[in-house]
């Protein structure tokens, strides 16, 4: 049980039963999850997933992060810019660092879709998001995100890994179990559901444990059946049959233990397989959304073509987070955010992809008294500039944007129904409470319970933290 | 004495209270040199004019004022500016628990260790403390501590180690018994077990030397140069990728180094020749290059070592940057491969914890600056030499103008006989008919008239082609098919073009390397001499590489600088290659963080043991089969790992044997073996790893792990999943993760389950029918022993429940081999088979 929460929650009740593990009467070796022995000053935290107490009482003991690769326009979806439309084709007076030379363009290009306010926060947000309207109240748009710099892979490096630019770093998923361990006995404690599309943008370094033993690397659920590999028994093999095969290996490896008591490794590898047992039946468990009802279904768009993969994803995000695992990012393939061209056909297409599953998300987890205690993230790596690219015509796109754009978070102690920092007057800049990636991530460790400055990994005798001794800070304004 | 100083040094690192007097020297200046000294003395330009790199010239002060007073913090502007946060500017501070020391100093007066020199060089330079360092302590070998003979000691090593044993009440744990010795050296040596036979061998033979004899066999086996190899691949981030982004571009011929690592372990090629080549080989070789001998040909193939990192160079974007992170990460392997010190922390300001300079740097940087010549930096496709030696170039123009000739022949042949088919077949037809049929099919298919195409399309059977004359004409097909065998013949002749990818120097390019402004490329400054890290010579000296080398076509740099390191008196490198050999063979390093040895690393647990191993190799010739000799047959070696002593009981003096978890490759390797599946194919192209139905990475080939394609973005499923190195620069020291992941693998991957049904038709096969002779069989190959008491019984019930359970499922097939299959599976994937003895 959370140490905050008095009745036990859904999550918790899901975590300790089903197990059916008894038959393997290997109890005894459970307990070496929950031994998780201090770490020492100067040392790494036990290289385990067992649970561990993170610097404080944490708000959220979950995050799902949605990411949203390649940019998506702020200024069309959650900040809008009167001014911008009422300049709309005049030449921009400021400084703009263009991506595609090749195709600039100082034209001012205002959003041709209109914005509403939405919930008694009255929290403006487009057209192309109508079901992310309908939760205006459960969400805190930050409209002053900045990474400083236009690029994706940069910028991308610099959310996950803390320094922009930077490969060979953990990610911030690893940061959080490594500090935290898991409380699914279950199932891997850092799941990323990859797209059908194929990679992200930057591939394996978006979920990459760095210099952190592979443990705390982000495991990826493939995008179709079977999702986890090698989840599936040998063809041939029944259940009965692998019962009895992990029964004498249990033997086989307990004879073996006694002649090496101090080799504590030798019993985690037993444990190991009591967890690959387990996975084998919640996983598949986790992972069947047909046991949703039909009204889940609707409400995450399972049952439209436009929304059912993204659907599914999220509902089984939902799923995995309701069993304990810690953090779960969702990743699309290539870049469909990055809409240099033509943006008035690519910006609602996969809007329409993502915006009711990630809306149903919230509606879900909150019916479920769950989004107090599970931080969702909303965002890409940049947003995208005021500013055409090519001609101000049907084909019009917009370029990179790392100066200022737009995220929303909610849930897990983030105050619903706001909406906090402000761009400048055409949505180019961020200039008001500004948000970098660092403060995000200290933002997000905090309400996880984590300490940023405190949380460190010793490699190669080399001291380091996800926010790499820079000034960060938690963004206390839109906590609850 | 060593011991004492390092532990001191990273006392002060971590910030907790140090010895009662705190003096500058060893207390207080390196704090300053992490926070303050890059301003206040590093540079000639001083900020605010105020010099921190001697106590009185703080107390003489700057702009500002005086900066220190002693006796009085609060008078202090260091101390106190520190404290406010106002210094250092920008967002890393002084930790709290250093000021508070800088604040105690302060308060006893600030002294100094000694009296402070009247006048400095410009720049931070070396103090002695930084001198003082034991990893930069000339290397001198320790004398080898006395041991009476009743304390096991049977070499230098033993004598070591037992020293400190002996110093904390513990004793050696007995020798393992012979068997477990075996299996111990086999997997140590060559990543396989034993074979029944070598170890039946071993056992019957009683001669007292029958373990050395037995260590010497393994050595001379070609699987030790396989597996070893492996071991250095790791710190020389060997890839078959550029691992440029999502592309990941291939490197066809990154296997030309692999192999050339595997021949040059396996014949015990000098390591100091080893790394000459690797370093300098193109430097050894005539320009132009002209015909490649195949002794030339490994030279250039070694020199792959200086392009086995990272490169994004092909995958465009900012061209410059690329290539100077491609040049980092390229130095960052030199560095850990000889130095065992993070060069790479100089590369925008000078290190702040170990005396390296940015000048260093930079220096280091242009020992290769001219071979990777940034300003004419070429793109990885662009780096082949070709095999193709004159003479063969003069036979391929001359086989191809013959197979131009013969195919030529062929097809007049053809055409020939098409046209004898052709009249053959027309001459069935009425006379009259005959001209307007032939008229119609001479001419070309677009001009026929409407009633030549009715005339084609109604007789089909005078389509003639080449691909139907066999329809009409056995003896066309004859006469063909020899013009065929004659074409294949000439084309059989024609000389393949291959490459070899390296690092070759261009004759006369004098590169001109200057220290870049805070790391940054687009920003030269100040030129630097080539040569090495100026911690590295005595005091007062320094090797530079003032002028290239008149004799030789290059600049000669890397030749002089390699030959510098492997002098013998080198302090960094001899430790780091003995540390990494010895880390081979025990799992861990004496220094356990084998590619930082500075302040930034660990302490060494043996520093004495790793002074003499490094003295030893350099004179044994620097054989690295000798230090493994010496240290295969120390009594530390041949310990039981069974046995744990209380005082040692997390075994850091070596009181027993560390029990280690197979490395990825070894375990895959293990399990063919074991399943008599192995394919010792040796050498050649990667093989390569496909992406399977389920999206897995693997191959379908039974090949060594070593031989298999190492893909930064790719990596071999079973592999990674078992900690084999992945995307980073490079592998200084594997990591050692156990995951429900593994276990999956093991329990359900098609691997491991192909590998146990293949054991289990081996069992079969040399057991025969008897099922008590299977057992035994299944735990001979897998364990490399006899069934203990009680153990196949308890097999021999298994299989009976199997099989039985496995009949009323409906199994179709054999139910006792599928129960064996499942029972080889276990002991392929227990803890026992996992973990070396």
């Amino acid at each position: 049980m959370h140490p905050n929460s008095i009745v036990p929650s859904r999550r918790d009740l899901l975590c300790q039963t089903g197990f059916g593990v008894g038959a393997m009467g290997l109890a005894s070796l459970l307990s070496q999850d929950s031994v998780a022995a201090p770490s020492k000053p100067g040392e790494n935290l036990p290289l385990s997933l067992s649970p561990r107490a993170g610097h404080h009482a944490p708000r959220a003991t979950a995050m799902i992060s949605l990411f949203m690769h390649g940019g998506p326009s702020h200024v069309d979806l959650l900040d809008p810019k009167p001014n911008l439309s009422k300049f709309s084709g005049t030449d921009y007076q400021g400084d703009v660092h263009f991506s595609f030379v090749n195709r600039a363009s100082k034209k001012l290009f205002g959003t041709p879709w209109k914005f509403s306010k939405h919930g008694r926060s009255g929290t403006e947000i487009s057209e192309l998001l109508p079901y992310t309207a309908r939760v205006a109240d459960d969400i805190c748009v930050i409209r002053s995100m900045q990474t400083g710099h236009n690029g994706h892979e940069v910028s991308i490096r610099y959310f996950h890994g803390g320094i922009a630019g930077v490969t060979g770093r953990p990610t911030l998923g690893s940061w959080m179990v490594y500090g935290l361990g898991s409380e699914s006995r279950d199932l891997p404690a850092y799941l990323v559901l990859s797209d059908p599309g194929g990679h992200p943008v930057d591939g394996t370094h978006n979920w990459s444990s760095g210099f952190m033993p592979s443990l705390y690397q982000g495991t990826v659920l493939r995008p179709k059946e079977p999702r986890i590999p090698f989840l599936d028994r040998p063809t041939g093999v029944s259940v009965a049959v692998q019962r009895r095969n992990l029964g004498l290996l249990a033997e086989l490896n307990k004879r073996h233990a006694t002649e090496y008591s101090a080799e504590p490794d030798l019993n985690s590898r037993i444990a190991s397989y009591e967890l690959a047992a387990r996975m084998q039946l919640s996983a598949s468990d986790a992972l069947d959304v047909s046991r949703e009802t039909a009204e889940v279904h609707r409400l995450y768009g399972l049952d439209n073509d436009a929304t059912r993969e993204y659907g599914t994803r999220c509902l089984i995000a939902r799923r995995l987070v309701e069993r304990g695992v810690r953090f779960v990012q969702m990743f699309l393939g290539g870049q469909p955010w990055d809409n240099h061209t033509t943006i008035k056909d690519g910006l609602p297409a996969i809007c329409r992809r993502t915006d009711q599953p990630a809306a149903a998300l919230i509606t879900d987890l909150k019916r479920l008294g769950m989004l107090d205690t599970t931080l969702v993230h909303w965002g890409g790596e940049i947003g995208r500039l005021p500013v055409c690219e090519g001609a101000l015509d049907a084909n019009a796109g917009r370029d990179h944007n790392g100066q200022g754009f737009s995220i929303w978070m909610a849930g897990g102690g983030i105050k619903g129904g706001m909406t906090y920092g402000n761009t400048d007057d055409v949505g180019h800049r961020a200039v008001d409470n500004v948000v970098n990636p660092n403060d995000f991530q200290a933002t997000v460790l905090h309400l996880m319970g984590i300490n940023h400055e405190r949380l460190e990994f010793h490699a190669n005798g080399r001291v380091s933290r996800l926010i790499d001794g820079k000034k960060a800070r938690v963004v206390q304004e839109i906590l609850c | 004495m060593l011991m004492v100083l390092t532990i001191a040094g990273l006392t002060m690192l971590q910030g907790t209270p140090a010895a009662p007097s705190l003096m500058f020297e060893t207390d207080i200046r390196p704090i300053l040199k992490v926070y303050c000294l890059d301003c206040h003395g590093a540079d000639d330009k001083l900020s605010g004019n105020l010099d921190l790199r001697l106590v009185r010239l703080a107390i003489k002060g700057g702009k500002h004022g005086p900066a220190l007073k002693q006796g009085d913090p609060s008078a202090s502007s260091m101390v106190e500016r520190m404290k406010s946060g106002e210094m250092p500017p920008g967002e890393k501070k002084v930790p709290e628990a250093q000021v508070v020391l800088i604040d105690r100093w302060i308060k006893a007066g600030a002294p100094t260790r000694r009296a402070e020199p009247d006048r400095l060089d410009s720049g931070l330079g070396i103090t002695a403390e930084e001198r003082n360092y034991w990893f930069f302590q000339p290397l001198v070998r320790p004398a080898v501590p006395m041991a009476a003979s009743k304390d096991r000691v049977r070499s230098p090593i033993d004598a070591f180690v037992f020293q400190r044993l002996k110093s904390q009440g513990v004793d050696f744990a007995p020798d393992a018994d012979k068997r477990t010795l075996i299996v111990r050296v086999a997997l140590d040596l060559t990543g396989l077990p034993p074979s029944e036979k070598e170890i039946q061998a071993f056992l019957a033979d009683s001669g007292n030397d029958s373990y050395e004899k037995m260590v010497d066999r393994y050595l001379a086996s070609p699987a030790y140069g396989e597996r070893w190899a492996r071991h250095w691949l790791d710190v020389f981030g060997y890839s078959d990728s550029d691992g440029d982004g999502t592309a990941d571009t291939q490197r066809p011929y990154a296997f030309r180094f692999r192999d050339y690592v595997i021949r040059s372990v396996e014949s015990d090629k000098p390591l100091d020749r080893m790394f000459l080549e690797m370093v300098a080989g193109d430097e050894l070789l005539p320009r132009p290059l002209g015909d490649l001998s195949p002794a030339q040909v490994e030279l250039l193939a070694a020199t792959g070592f200086l392009r086995m990192g990272p490169d994004s160079t092909a995958a465009g974007g900012e061209a410059v940057l690329n290539a100077d992170q491609a040049i980092a990460d390229s130095l960052k392997i030199i560095s850990a491969s000889l130095l065992g010190v993070s060069v790479g922390c100089a590369q925008c300001h000078d290190h702040k914890y170990d005396p390296i300079s940015h000048a260093d740097y930079f220096r280091l940087r242009a020992v290769f600056n001219p071979a990777w010549n940034p300003s004419g930096w070429k793109a990885p496709g662009a780096r082949v030499v070709s095999l193709m030696t004159q003479q063969q170039r003069q036979e391929r123009t001359k086989v191809e103008a013959e197979e131009r000739e013969a195919s030529m022949r062929r097809e007049a042949k053809a055409q020939e006989w098409i046209g004898r088919v052709f009249e053959q077949e027309i001459g069935k037809f009425p006379e009259p008919q005959r001209v307007p049929l032939r008229d119609a099919f001479k001419t070309v298919a677009e001009k026929r008239t409407p009633e030549q195409k009715k005339l084609v399309d109604d007789n089909p059977k005078l389509a003639i082609s080449a691909g139907v004359l066999y329809q009409y004409s056995p003896q066309a097909v004859e006469e063909l098919k020899k013009l065929d065998d004659s074409l294949a013949a000439i084309r059989s002749r024609k000389p393949v073009e291959s490459f070899v990818a390296g690092l070759v120097e261009d004759a006369g390019v004098t590169f001109q390397t200057k220290i870049h402004y805070r790391g940054d490329p687009r920003q030269p400054t100040k030129p630097v001499v080539p040569g090495d890290l100026t911690i590295a010579s005595p005091d007062g000296s320094r090797f530079d590489i003032s002028d290239d080398d008149p004799t030789i076509p290059t600049t000669g740099r890397r030749l002089a600088w390699v030959r510098h390191l492997f002098k013998g008196s080198h302090p960094l490198t001899g430790r780091v290659l003995a540390n990494r050999l010895w880390m081979g063979h025990f799992g861990r390093g004496i220094v356990d963080t084998p590619a930082e040895f500075g302040k930034l690393g660990l302490a060494p647990s043996h520093p004495e043991l790793l002074d003499w191993m490094a003295c030893q190799l350099a004179s044994s010739g620097w054989s690295a089969k000798s230090l493994h000799r010496m240290i295969l047959n120390s009594t530390v070696y041949r310990q039981s790992s069974k046995i744990v002593q209380a005082a040692d009981r997390s075994n850091n003096l070596y009181s027993r044997f560390p029990v280690k978890r197979l490395e990825a490759e070894v375990i895959r390797d293990r399990m063919l073996s074991v399943s008599g599946q192995l394919d010792a194919t040796r050498f050649g192209p990667a093989v390569v790893t496909a992406e399977d139905a389920a999206g897995l990475l693997n191959s379908n080939s039974n090949r060594r792990a070593i031989y298999l394609e190492v893909r930064r973005s790719r990596p071999e499923t079973m592999l990674s999943s078992f900690d084999a190195p992945g995307a980073a620069v490079n592998c200084d020291r594997r990591s050692q993760a156990t995951s429900a992941m593994q276990a999956l693998v093991l329990m359900n991957g098609d691997f491991v389950r192909n590998q146990s049904a293949a054991m289990a038709k081996r069992v079969i096969t040399e057991a025969g029918a008897d099922p008590s002779i299977r057992i035994s069989k299944a735990i001979e190959l897998g364990f490399c022993r006899p069934p203990f008491a009680g153990e196949a019984g308890m097999l021999m019930q298994f299989m009976a429940d199997q099989s039985a359970l496995l009949k009323t499922e409906g199994f179709k097939g054999d139910v006792n081999e599928a129960g064996l299959t499942n029972l080889c599976q276990q002991i392929l994937t227990s803890n026992e088979f996992l973990y070396a003895p």
